[in-house]
C-alpha cells in the first residue's frame, strides 16, 4: 500500500508476533481475502499475513479487472458467479468504495467455429446461473456502437455471446477493502517481510521463516501469486504450474463512453474503459515461462494491431503506460485451491491471468477450508490432487483468456 | 503487388547425409530448408533416385506448395526493411525466418534473389509487401 | 525482446518460434513409478534462473533445438 493510502485508511499495524492461528503468505487480493473471511465469517483473527512489498503489490494492484463468470466447465462458472455475486455486494459489506460497476461483457466471434463456442458458452453459463446470450451483429453494434463490424475489412464481427454480469472494480480498492475489512477485526498485516521458508516439524509446516525471524503458526496458506513454486518446494510440494509474464496497457482519456468491456478470442485482448475514461486492454500471457517484468514494444504492437481491428478509434488514442506482471498460471488454466497433502499446509494459486474475479469466492472458500479443515464443496473439484485423480479442470472455451 | 507464382520441384526429406552426397541438374534451385529437408526448384522425382538408393526410408514427392518470385536489387532492398533479422552477406546463400511477420525464405544468389513462402501466406505476404515491386 | 539462436537458421527474435516446454525432471525424492509419472506429466520446475527447454523454430527451418534461458530476465544464455 503506498503511502498516501496509509494515512487516509484507518488501519492499525502492528510488529510481528512469534506465533498465530493462521499465517498467510502474500498480501495479494486472494490472501486477504481470505483473512478478512476468516475474521468475519469464521471469528478467527488471531491471522498474520505477510507480504514480502506492499499489499497489492503483486497481481492484484496490475490487472485489467475484468470479473466474470462466463467460463466454459459448469464447476468454473458455479465458482466464478459466487465470486461475481460477492463482489456485487462487497461495497454494502465493508463499507469501501470498489469503484464497482457492472457493465456486460461481448465476447466476439469471426468464424464459425467461433460461433459455436460462443453458443456453448451461453448454453453453459445459463445453465450454471451466469446469464448469458449469444447476440447478432445488429445487438452487438445497438451494445457498442464503436466497434467495426468488419475488423476493418479482417476480422468481420459474426455475432458474440453476451454475458450480462460481467464487471470491473478498482484493483488496488479490493486489496485495501479486505485489508482494512480484516485489520478492523484484529488481523496483522506485516508488509515488507519476505518469507524465506517453512518451519516444519517431520512432514508437517508448523510455520515460517522470514527476514524478520520465524513465525509459528497452525496452519500455513500460501498465496503468493507467481512466486508460489518456492514456497511450495520448502513444504516438498511440486505444483503443476508455471510463471509467466501477462502484460497490459491503457490510454489516455477517450472523450466518449465506452459501454461495456469486449472480449475476443481470436484476437486474444479484451478492452474496457476505466473510470477516468482511459482504456485499459490486455493480452495475451507470453508463451516461455518467465519472472522478467519487463514490458515489451512487441506486445503492445501486436496488441494494438489487432484490438484496433475491431475497434478503430482506438487508433487516435495515446498509450500512456504498459506493465507486467508474472502469473501463476496452472497446466488446466484453473485455479488450484486447498489441502497439500502435507499437514498444516494449503494453497490458493494458478490464478494466473485470471485470478481477480475469483478473489471474494477464493477468500471465502478458502476460509471456510481453514476454519472447519474440509474442502468445501464449491472448491473440491479444484483440489491440487485433481492431477493425480486424471480430472484436470481444462476449460478450452476459456483457456488462456481473462 | 508481389507476383508469386507458384514454384514447381521436389521435396525430399532423408539423411543429412544422403542429402549431402546428392547432385542435381544445372538448371535447379537447391534449397536445403533443414539438415534433413530439401526443396529442388526445377528438378523431377527421377533426379532423386540416387537418394533413395542411399536412404532406404527417404521421401521423395512432387512438391507445388510454394510460392515464389525474383527480386533485384532495388525491389530486395525494400523487402529488406521488413525483415528484421541480419541477412546473410556472402552468396549464393539461403536464409528463412519472418519477412512482414510471415513465415517466408529467401534464396540470394549474385545479383537477384527469389523470395518464397508456403501458398497459404501467399496473400498475407504479397498485402504487407504492397509497392515493393 | 528475446532473440534465440537456431543453429540451422541463426538468430532469430522469439515470435518465430513455438516453446516447447523445459526437459522434464522428477526429483529423486519420489520413488514411487506411480507417483513419478504424475509428476513427470503434470508438475514443472518453474525454475527462477536458467532453464534448459525446447523450443520448435516454425518460421524457419521447422525443426526442434535445445535453449539454456534464464527465467530470470528472460536472456538467452546458448
Ligand atoms: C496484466 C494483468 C491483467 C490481469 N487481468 C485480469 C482480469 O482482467 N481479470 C482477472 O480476473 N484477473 C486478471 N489478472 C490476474 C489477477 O491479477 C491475479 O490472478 C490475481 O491478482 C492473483 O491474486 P493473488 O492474491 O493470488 O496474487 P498477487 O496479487 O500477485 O499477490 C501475491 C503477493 O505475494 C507476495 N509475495 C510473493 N512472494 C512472497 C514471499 N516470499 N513472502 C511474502 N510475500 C510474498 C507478493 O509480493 C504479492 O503481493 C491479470 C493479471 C495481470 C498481470
Ligand atoms: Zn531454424
Amino acid at each position: 500500500m503506498n503511502e498516501f493510502v496509509e494515512t487516509l485508511l484507518e488501519m492499525q499495524w502492528h510488529e510481528p508476533k512469534s506465533s498465530y492461528d493462521v499465517v498467510i503468505i502474500g498480501g495479494g487480493g486472494h490472501g486477504l481475502a481470505t483473512a478478512y473471511y476468516l475474521a468475519t465469517k469464521h471469528g478467527i483473527t488471531n491471522v498474520a499475513v505477510i507480504e514480502a512489498n506492499y499489499i497489492g503489490s503483486g497481481n492484484s494492484g496490475r490487472n485489467t479487472t475484468i470479473i466474470r463468470a462466463n467460463y466454459g466447465i459448469p464447476e468454473s462458472v458455479r465458482f466464478y458467479q459466487r465470486s461475481l455475486e460477492l463482489y456485487a455486494g462487497l461495497e454494502d459489506e465493508t463499507g469501501c468504495w470498489i469503484m464497482h460497476a457492472t457493465k456486460g461483457l461481448l465476447w466476439m466471434a469471426h468464424t464459425e467455429t467461433g460461433m459455436r463456442a460462443e453458443r456453448a458458452r451461453a448454453l453453459i453459463n445459463t445453465a450454471c446461473g451466469a446469464e448469458t446470450h449469444v447476440v447478432g451483429p445488429q445487438e452487438i453494434k445497438q451494445i457498442c456502437p464503436q466497434i467495426d463490424l468488419t475488423g476493418s475489412g479482417r476480422y468481420p464481427v459474426l455475432g458474440a455471446s453476451y454475458h450480462v454480469g460481467a464487471a470491473t472494480a478498482r484493483h488496488d480498492r479490493v486489496v485495501w477493502a479486505y485489508a482494512q475489512g480484516a485489520m478492523q477485526r484484529g488481523v496483522t498485516v506485516l508488509q515488507h517481510t519476505k518469507v524465506t521458508g517453512l518451519l516444519r516439524e517431520g512432514e508437517r509446516v508448523v510455520g515460517v521463516e522470514t527476514d524478520r525471524g520465524p513465525i509459528s503458526a497452525g496452519v500455513v496458506m500460501s498465496a503468493v501469486g507467481g512466486n508460489v513454486t518456492k514456497i511450495a518446494a520448502h513444504a516438498h510440494v511440486r505444483l503443476p504450474v508455471r510463471t509467466h509474464a501477462l502484460q497490459a496497457f491503457v490510454t489516455n482519456a477517450y472523450g466518449l463512453d465506452f459501454p461495456g468491456i469486449i472480449s475476443d478470442s481470436e484476437l486474444s485482448c479484451y478492452v474496457s474503459q476505466t473510470p477516468r475514461g482511459q482504456m485499459l486492454i490486455g493480452a495475451e500471457f507470453e508463451p516461455q515461462p518467465s519472472y522478467s517484468m519487463q514490458s515489451t514494444f512487441n506486445s503492445l504492437a501486436s496488441c494494438a494491431k489487432k484490438i484496433s481491428s475491431c475497434l478503430p478509434f482506438l487508433r487516435e488514442l495515446r498509450v500512456l503506460r504498459q506493465w507486467t506482471g508474472i502469473c501463476d498460471v496452472s497446466a488446466d488454466f484453473s485455479p488450484i485451491m486447498g489441502f497439500t497433502g502435507v499437514d498444516g499446509f494449503v494453497i490458493s494459486t494458478g490464478w494466473g491471468t485470471w485470478g481477480f474475479k475469483g478473489i471474494p469466492a477464493g477468500g471465502q472458500q478458502m476460509a471456510e477450508l481453514i476454519a472447519t479443515g474440509t474442502t468445501p464443496d464449491l472448491i473440491a473439484p479444484f483440489a491440487l490432487d485433481r492431477f493425480e485423480r486424471d480430472h484436470s479442470m481444462a476449460d478450452l472455451g476459456s483457456a488462456g483468456t481473462r | 503487388m508481389l507476383a508469386l507464382d507458384t514454384l514447381h520441384g521436389i521435396r525430399v526429406v532423408a539423411s543429412p547425409s544422403a542429402l549431402d552426397a546428392a547432385s542435381w541438374p544445372d538448371n535447379t534451385t537447391v534449397l536445403r530448408l533443414a539438415p534433413d529437408d530439401v526443396f529442388v526448384i526445377g528438378a523431377t522425382i527421377e533426379h532423386a533416385a540416387v537418394i533413395a538408393t542411399a536412404d532406404a526410408d527417404a521421401i521423395i514427392v512432387a512438391e507445388s506448395g510454394f510460392v515464389g518470385c525474383w527480386l533485384h536489387n532495388d525491389a530486395l532492398a525494400e523487402v529488406a526493411t521488413h525483415i528484421e533479422w541480419h541477412i546473410p552477406t556472402h552468396r549464393p546463400a539461403f536464409a528463412q525466418g519472418y519477412v512482414a511477420g510471415v513465415p517466408a525464405k529467401l534464396w540470394l544468389t549474385d545479383d537477384r534473389a527469389l523470395l518464397l513462402c508456403a501458398s497459404p501466406y501467399a496473400h498475407d505476404l504479397s498485402e504487407r509487401l504492397k509497392g515493393s515491386a | 525482446m528475446l532473440w534465440l539462436n537456431c543453429p540451422q537458421c541463426g538468430s532469430r527474435p522469439v515470435e518465430e518460434f513455438a516453446f516447447g516446454g523445459e526437459l522434464p525432471t522428477v526429483p529423486d525424492r519420489i520413488t514411487d513409478p506411480h507417483e513419478r509419472d504424475i509428476d513427470y506429466v503434470w508438475m514443472f520446475d518453474n525454475l527462477e534462473g536458467v532453464s534448459t527447454e525446447r523450443w520448435f523454430h516454425q518460421a524457419g527451418c521447422r525443426r526442434w533445438h535445445t535453449v539454456a534461458r534464464d527465467t530470470i530476465d528472460d536472456t538467452l544464455i546458448t
